[in-house]
């Protein structure tokens, strides 16, 4: 079969070759796997133009064994889709996606309906825009997002989905701002198996200082009417390396909000404390309540802590001393922060694995470079799980076993090394989540269990 | 009609057997109306002179999201123990690696192997190789495959995008082939090119049959039986060996070796006919290696039934008298014990075609209610053409009718409206998307993962088993009843026919 047209694409086709080669064991998934970021959004419900195989593919492997995370209101198998066949690759599809939406309307409740595209459609060129506005005029909640499986990752997917919610859905004018009221712009939904957990504990944390805060994706979001919320707010919180700084930049573009960036998730109290005296002095917070509440926080932490202290100082049988981090930038800095500075282990390896943008990647590199005053780390970037693993095989542990914070595909390897697993990334299918948070001053007391309930529990 | 082993693709079952994704109606209209028994429906007027049997077909506007069947290769050739998976596709297609891998590493377990993570390489295309074509970047994956695992097969799977660019996929398996001296098989998976998943089982035992099996085989295993299987647990060594059979399980988990053996076997079998059609009638057509035409093997009429052609097949019909008899007798009073307490119950099968006709007849065995069944697809006929492999008119004549009989592509919405017109005490289900609406209404679910729970005599007893304990989990799933609410419009909950929207577009 020929290729029928290719949608003329301006300026961002790769002139040279790229270098991307095989990928094993994957780490990521497509740009379609952000049907799980709208499905993220309570009552926002997704509509897949692609081949029948794509939305399961996303949903059962970043939804399901990735934690068991369940689906959401419109995610997962609810999720309408054009099953594309035979006929819509000769023939177009735009039919068979206006017959779809039309039938989806009928048949299911949501706030929002967002289109996404696959490979199919964005080969054969489909206008699933001029579909979608035709939608858009009559008055439907409805937006359209391109994330053919060869156009990105999941990561570039979900922000891909998150402008067209804002470019589409949201007014041109901002109104009055809502002080005190920020946007929280953070982990990817569903790809991070603790998100639900971690961002109600960063919520909670902010406003624990004062904040009022759109967290957008999630339970603890009040679903569209926060995000149309967006333009009220104060200011933007890209809390993360890279995910979020382009729908930061976008919203700086449209209403002139300006945005602060955190690169580091905070775990355990020195971390927690500096985000949050960071983020209130930025937002002009006055600062006794906000020094109260750190108090409070880090009384509880330290409490806790000083019971763990015995475990940590006393424990006969031996405690891992090197680690090891296999994992999407967020996370793996998140957690080589925590683990240096807090726990004082020693960082082997550090490998980022969500492909992040080459514009973004010095940015992090220097972020591992400066991970503590003695600490420096040359962060990798790798995406295929062998080199991985062949990388990790040749690092030098030490006589003790290695901790290493990876995924299911490490399970085999841990086994060799006889070293020590915890699964904190995608695939994490010997996992069920619920509302566990790793971040935090709460999530890193939840995370400290994890690791060393698995150090012990394998000691005999 | 005669498989075709000469050219590179499979023809899809559609093609092949006329078959449907979208039917309602008793269970035995559809057995009258499937080539079995006829081979013409009514209303859609003759289809002699079309290559494949046709049964009117209920299609809608709305569908949600299926399967495909580069998913179906996934989990048959990505399990072959001594090989490697490469996936010709963007990367979002190689997202299957995880729940194969899941599936895969308790298999394994399960069967006592050595676990291991599977072995799946993307090609991982590109934008600019939707322009350029990706027959480079295959070569490479394929080379990398050989030279990290030094399998003793690659295989490769097309996908959505690989299909449309047309990639040359034959010439660089067979340029690989020759440089790396092991088969390099291309399975043509493309999603979008049937309508039902499961042609992506034929693709697989397609690029198996040309390029594994043994041609010439010199020698026969008079003893050894090939089990067309997936991951389940080991019940077939057991029960042959009463008959003094090996078995040679297949596709899932065998070694490359198992699979170029199988035209020495004896004969070959399976627990479904969805999943064994092509291979086993190939396998006989091509090698005369015997398929057992016979009814599947649950219950004791269809367990029996099976068991006595697999002997006279293999020359063993007075072992398999006496292991009739003695499991009966064993098994007689366990189902006895059973029967009172699941009594009264209503059960629903939502599982994939063959293997629901068996897990219908294993409810009714035990005494339970089946008033409805969902399959995901429908085969008119099998591709031996044997009215003795007919499983449905095996169900509906040994068993009597199923009411509300529904062949649905896995569709949650239409799920619902399913659920009220039988309104049944538990689902048994496989494939994933159902159970969870099920639940949310306060039923629960049997998930077989294990596709030979209830196979054979035991199996009955293991079903039985399986709904008493899962009857306990209502509490669960009742408390959290009355707390959710569903993503549908009232107006669809409301609507008692699930196909509504089908017929009004067909109107
Ligand atoms: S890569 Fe393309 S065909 Fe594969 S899952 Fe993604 S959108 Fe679908």
């Amino acid at each position: 079969m020929a290729i029928l047209a290719l949608k003329q694409r301006s300026a961002d086709l790769a002139p040279e070759p790229d270098s991307s080669g095989p990928i094993e064991l994957v780490r990521y998934i497509c740009a379609i796997g952000a049907l799980q970021s709208a499905a993220a959004i309570p009552r926002v419900v997704p509509i897949t133009h692609c081949g029948p195989g794509c939305t399961d593919k996303a949903y059962m492997n970043v939804a399901f064994y990735n934690g068991f995370q369940g689906t959401g209101w419109g995610g997962g198998p609810v999720t309408p889709s054009t099953n594309a066949s035979q006929r819509e690759v000769i023939f177009g599809g735009a039919d068979r996606l206006r017959e779809l939406i039309e039938s989806t309307l009928t048949v299911l409740d949501g706030d929002l309906f967002v289109v996404l595209t696959g490979c199919i459609p964005d080969l054969v060129g489909d206008d699933v825009g001029s579909v979608v506005r035709d939608f858009q005029k009559r008055g439907v909640p409805i937006v359209y997002a391109e994330t053919g499986g060869f156009r990105g990752n999941n990561f570039t997917g979900h922000e891909a989905v998150v402008q067209a919610i804002i470019e589409q859905h949201l007014g041109p004018d901002a109104g009055e701002r809502k002080a005190g009221l920020v946007n929280l712009w953070s982990l990817l939904p569903y790809q991070n198996t603790f998100w639900r957990g971690d961002l109600e504990e960063i919520k909670r944390l902010l406003e624990g200082i004062g904040l009022k805060v759109n967290v957008l994706f999630g339970p603890d979001s009040a679903g569209i009417s926060e995000w149309r919320d967006i333009p009220r707010a104060a200011f933007n919180l890209v809390l993360s390396p890279w995910l979020g700084l382009s729908t930061a930049k976008l919203l700086e573009k449209r209403y002139g909000q300006p945005w602060l960036h955190i690169p580091v998730v905070p775990i355990g109290a020195r971390q927690s404390t500096a985000f949050l005296r960071e983020v209130a002095a930025f937002a002009g917070l006055p600062s006794a309540p906000v020094e109260d509440f750190i108090a409070r926080e880090e009384a509880r932490y330290y409490n806790y802590i000083d019971g763990f202290t015995d475990f940590y100082s006393e424990y006969w049988w031996g405690l891992p001393a090197k680690f090891a981090v296999i994992g999407d930038s967020a996370y793996n800095l998140a957690l080589t922060k925590f683990l240096v500075t807090q726990l004082g282990l020693i960082p082997a390896r550090q490998i980022v694995t969500e492909d992040p943008p080459d514009e973004h990647r010095e940015a992090i590199r220097a972020q591992f470079r400066a991970i503590d005053h003695d600490v420096s780390v040359e962060v990798e970037f790798d995406e295929d799980s062998f080199v991985i693993h062949d990388k990790i095989r040749s690092t030098d542990f030490g006589q003790k076993p290695p901790i290493i914070f990876g995924t299911t595909w490490e399970r085999d390897l841990v086994k060799e090394l006889k070293g020590t697993l915890v699964e904190v990334g995608f695939p994490a299918s010997y996992e069920v989540v619920l509302s566990r948070s790793y971040v935090g001053y709460r999530g890193a007391l939840a995370l400290l269990e994890r690791i060393y309930t698995t150090v012990v529990s394998r000691s005999a | 009609m005669a498989i075709n082993l000469k050219t590179s693709s499979v023809e899809t079952r559609e093609q092949r057997l006329g078959t449907i994704i979208g039917w309602d109606g008793a269970a035995s209209s559809l057995a009258e109306e499937s080539a079995f028994s006829r081979g013409d429906c009514a209303s859609c007027g003759s289809s002699r002179g079309a290559k494949a049997r046709r049964v009117c077909e209920l299609q809608g506007p709305f569908t949600q999201g299926s399967v495909c069947s580069e998913q179906m290769v996934e989990c048959q050739a990505g399990n072959v123990r001594d090989a490697v998976l490469v996936q010709h596709s963007p990367i979002g297609c190689g997202a299957g690696q995880v729940i194969y891998n899941s599936i895969y590493r308790n298999g394994l377990a399960m069967r006592g192997l050595p676990v291991q993570n599977i072995r799946f390489v993307s090609t991982n295309l590109r934008e600019r190789d939707m322009v350029y074509g990706g027959a480079e970047k295959l070569d490479r994956a394929i080379r990398a495959a050989f030279d990290r695992h030094r399998p003793n097969a690659i295989f490769i799977a097309t996908s959505c995008a690989s299909g449309i660019i047309g990639d040359d996929v034959e010439s660089v398996a067979r340029a690989c082939e020759a440089d790396l001296g092991v088969p390099v098989i291309p399975l043509h998976c493309e999603g979008f090119k049937s309508k039902h998943w499961s042609t992506g089982f034929d693709a697989t035992q397609h690029g198996i049959l040309r390029q594994i099996v043994r041609r010439n085989p010199t020698r026969k295993q008079d003893d050894l039986i090939n089990v067309i299987n997936l991951w389940g647990t080991d019940v077939f060594t057991p029960m042959l060996k009463e008959l003094g059979l090996r078995v040679n399980y297949v596709v899932d988990m065998a070694t490359v070796e198992e699979l170029a053996q199988m035209s020495e076997a004896a004969a070959t079998v399976s627990f479904c006919y969805t999943l064994g059609t092509y291979l086993a009638a190939a396998l006989e057509q091509d090698y005369g290696v015997p398929q057992v035409k016979a009814p599947q093997p649950y219950g004791f009429a269809g367990t029996d039934a099976w068991l006595r052609e697999l002997a006279r097949v293999t020359g063993r019909e007075a072992l398999a008298e006496d292991y009739i008899a003695r499991e009966h007798a064993r098994v007689k009073p366990l189902l006895a014990a059973l029967r009172p307490k699941l009594k009264g119950l209503k059960g629903y099968v939502a599982t994939g075609s063959a293997y629901a006709h068996g897990m219908v007849g294993v409810l009714r065995e035990l005494d339970v209610e089946v008033d409805g069944s969902l399959v995901f697809h429908h085969d008119p006929v099998y591709d031996s053409e044997d009215p003795r492999q007919d499983s449905l008119g095996h169900l509906v004549e040994t068993y009597g009718d199923v009411k509300h009989f529904t062949v649905g592509n896995r569709q949650q919405y239409q799920f619902y409206n399913l659920l009220q017109r039988v309104k049944p005490d538990f689902i048994i289900i496989r494939h994933n998307g159902l159970a969870p609406l099920a639940a949310r209404l306060g039923i629960p679910a049997i998930p077989l993962g294990d596709e030979h729970h209830a196979l054979g005599y035991q199996g009955m007893v293991n079903l039985g088993e399986s709904i008493l304990a899962v009857l306990q989990h209502r509490k669960f799933h009742q408390d959290i009843a009355g707390r959710v609410r569903l993503p549908y419009k009232a107006s669809w909950l409301a609507e008692p026919d699930p196909f509504a929207l089908a017929r009004l577009a067909t109107v």
